[in-house]
């Protein structure tokens, strides 16, 4: 009798050690999300909003966790620049050993990270790099879900000509890979339809005052748009800088700064009436009625009492992506990449996301376009 | 149509260089007394700024008034960080650590700052930014127009104190001969911390200037910073007139790249008169010999 009640206790107690084992093992069962993120530098902005974005994406769902994985995340400061981006890349790598890396946001960076990330075998996903070297030729370990600066700057080249009826403009833009590109992909589109580029001016990220290009574009005759491309903070300074010397809207002149996905919300407040009419690229629009967008708003705004961005809403989409994948069965590196080249027509609060052969996102529907108004604030224009 | 651009340039290289100038004597200045390079000026630029714009926004101040308390934070805390970290340092006979120590207040200095100011980009609008004098097709903001005023009278009495005030003649002293000053009974010690004292709280007030023209972040001051340093070369290390002519000149220099060249072309034609200064004159512009300097 004793040897049976001891037999029934070892059994119970195996039974126990068991179930105690896989109730570990379950929640050892993590996706590790490494992020190259700008924080610090010029693009440090990116990273804050960004990080706010992908906090609130795991506080959803590490509430019940997706096929019983739960989603950690390794920050690494990239700063927007190729070196600090790769030594980042190689610290996730190696210590952190990620499933799968988001970021960066600048080109230059991501570019710089992409061999690292092909030789590791671990998927990048891309959210903020507009550069088309960053998809073509095409790498199968780097996807991006937001359109190249081919698909952008064709379709404000398009726009400016047929909606806004520009026959001018001036490029300005900053001499990186991706400010050099969408000035070039605006420039062939513009002329393409019969426009005419009166100059293109690059300038360094080292550049503070604009009064001096200023002038150099008030000298140059009738502008009807000024694509401008630059982070915000160069951003704000050629805004000002145009209205000052009376080219733009904002300051009684005739021109129309425009742009693609560079400048986050709120830069219209910070530069004052000296925005106004500037009429951009964003991959949000919060006044969106679908339930994703108006759901990620309101949780947005309980969380940080603020409206999102449209790189809150970036880094948010990414992470659920990944969780849409991992929902799909994507488990380690390989998987995952398998899991995101196979996504169709997955509808993220940016918009729909569906890769092409060469990991880029075809979806237009992520293209939004915003013009400010004379009270500083801003209206979607629809346009797509 | 190109003399009012060739005007405009000139104004437009006129502003840009007051603002080189009040940043480089600050360094100039350090160099001259101690042979020190201060790798920290940048941040205590950058910190005399956030100084003003907090000071307007919360305390709801203006923006001349401002300006003064960017001055005086900056003096404060270059009294406070000479005598915590350099002073201390300096006494070890070892040149080397308070230079290297300078990058290690400037890198903590970015790094508070960016705890606590955070890295999104401020707008610093003055009542006087938005605000433009247009005469003859030339235009000027009231922002430029203090600029140049603020900068002008603080050179002027910059230039006043060391050449007619007993302190101004120490300074010189020590500047020259370190050792003979302290045996006419002047103490180098508090010479140099009023050099320290006198070159941060110009850094404040350029920083206090430079905001609403410069991209307002923890980093703001690093981006002018390595052209101050040209200038403090190209005008002669240590020299104040050098400094006050190199900035105009490198002001000017970018103005007219901008207009006939290539923006993009700024840092190689300032950076390529440095190397000719180099190569033909590294006095620098004014200064003949060490000893003559600040």
């Amino acid at each position: 009798m004793i040897t049976a009640v001891r037999a029934l206790f070892v059994s119970v107690a195996a039974i126990g050690l068991l179930a105690v084992g896989q109730s570990a093992h379950a929640q050892d069962k993590t996706i590790k999300i490494g992020a190259l993120f700008p924080m610090s530098g010029p693009g440090s902005y990116f990273g804050a909003q960004d990080k706010q974005g992908v906090e609130l994406a795991l506080e959803q769902l590490n509430k019940t966790g997706v096929n019983g994985y739960k989603f950690a995340v390794q920050y690494e400061d990239s700063s927007c620049g190729p070196l600090p981006a790769t030594q980042a890349a190689k610290r996730l790598i190696e210590q952190f050993k990620p499933d799968v890396i988001i970021g960066e946001e600048c080109s230059d960076a991501t570019l710089a990270v992409m061999p690292i990330v092909e030789q590791a075998k671990v998927p990048l996903l891309n959210a903020g790099s507009s550069s088309i070297k960053v998809t073509e030729p095409g790498n199968p370990w780097t996807f991006r879900i937001m359109p190249n600066e081919v698909m952008q700057g064709v379709n404000l080249a398009d726009n400016a000509y047929k909606r806004m009826n520009a026959r001018t403009a001036v490029l300005l833009f900053e001499n990186t890979n991706a400010g050099i590109g969408n000035a070039q992909v605006f420039k062939e589109n513009f002329i393409k339809h019969g426009g005419q580029v009166l100059a293109e001016i690059g300038f360094g990220r080292d550049v503070n005052d604009f009064t001096s290009i200023a002038t150099r574009v008030a000298g140059l005759g009738k502008i009807d748009v000024i694509p401008t491309y630059t982070l915000e903070g160069q951003g704000l300074k050629i805004t000002q800088a145009l209205a000052q010397a009376g080219v733009t809207k904002g300051g009684g002149g005739n021109a129309i700064q425009i742009g693609t996905i560079w400048l986050p919300f709120g830069f219209e407040q910070k530069a004052g009436k000296a925005a106004l009419g500037y009429i951009r690229i964003v991959q949000f629009d919060p006044t969106e009625t679908r339930d994703v967008v108006k759901n990620f708003s309101a949780a947005f705004k309980a969380k940080y009492n603020a409206d999102p961005t449209h790189l809150n809403a970036h880094a948010y989409d990414q992470i659920m992506l990944i969780a849409d994948v991992v929902k799909r069965g994507g488990k380690d590196p390989q998987s995952i990449r398998d899991g995101l080249a196979a996504t169709k027509s997955y509808s993220g609060v940016t918009g729909s996301v569906e890769f092409d052969k060469t990991n880029q996102n075809t979806k237009m529907d992520t293209v939004h376009y915003m013009e400010t108004k004379p009270d500083m604030s801003w209206t979607s224009l629809k346009w797509n | 149509m190109t003399t009012t651009i060739v005007l405009q340039q000139a104004i437009n290289g006129v502003v840009l260089g007051s603002l080189y100038v009040l940043v480089a004597l600050g360094l100039t200045l350090i160099y001259g007394v101690l042979v020190q390079i201060n790798f920290a000026h940048a941040d205590f630029v950058t910190l005399g700024a956030f100084a003003a714009y907090f000071f307007m926004h919360l305390v709801g101040a203006g923006y001349i008034i401002s300006i003064g308390v960017a001055f005086l934070v900056g003096a404060v805390l270059g009294w406070l960080i000479n005598a915590a970290i350099f002073t201390p340092l300096r006494r070890k006979g070892n040149e080397l650590l308070p230079l290297i120590a300078t990058i290690g207040v400037s890198v903590m200095m970015q790094n508070l700052m960016l705890a606590w100011f955070g890295p999104i980009p401020y707008a610093f609008e003055t009542p006087y930014s938005s605000q433009v004098i247009r005469f003859a097709g030339i235009y000027v903001s009231w922002q430029n127009v203090i600029i140049i005023a603020v900068s002008s009278v603080t050179i002027a009495l910059l230039y006043a104190f060391m050449k007619f005030t007993f302190l101004g003649k120490a300074l010189r002293a020590v500047s020259q001969d370190r050792e003979t000053a302290g045996l006419m009974g002047i103490n180098p010690n508090q010479l140099i911390m009023l050099t320290f004292v006198i070159a941060s709280a110009l850094a404040g007030m350029a920083g206090a200037m430079l905001a609403p023209v410069l991209v307002l972040t923890p980093f703001a001051g690093t981006s002018v910073i390595v052209k101050a340093f040209a200038i403090v070369i190209i005008g002669g290390f240590g020299n104040v007139e050098g400094t006050i002519l190199a900035g105009l000149i490198v002001g000017l220099i970018e103005s007219y790249t901008t207009q006939y060249l290539d923006p993009g072309l700024i840092d190689i034609v300032v950076f390529a008169l440095l190397l000719v200064m180099l190569a033909i004159k590294p006095t620098g512009l004014i200064s003949e010999r060490r000893e003559e300097n600040v």
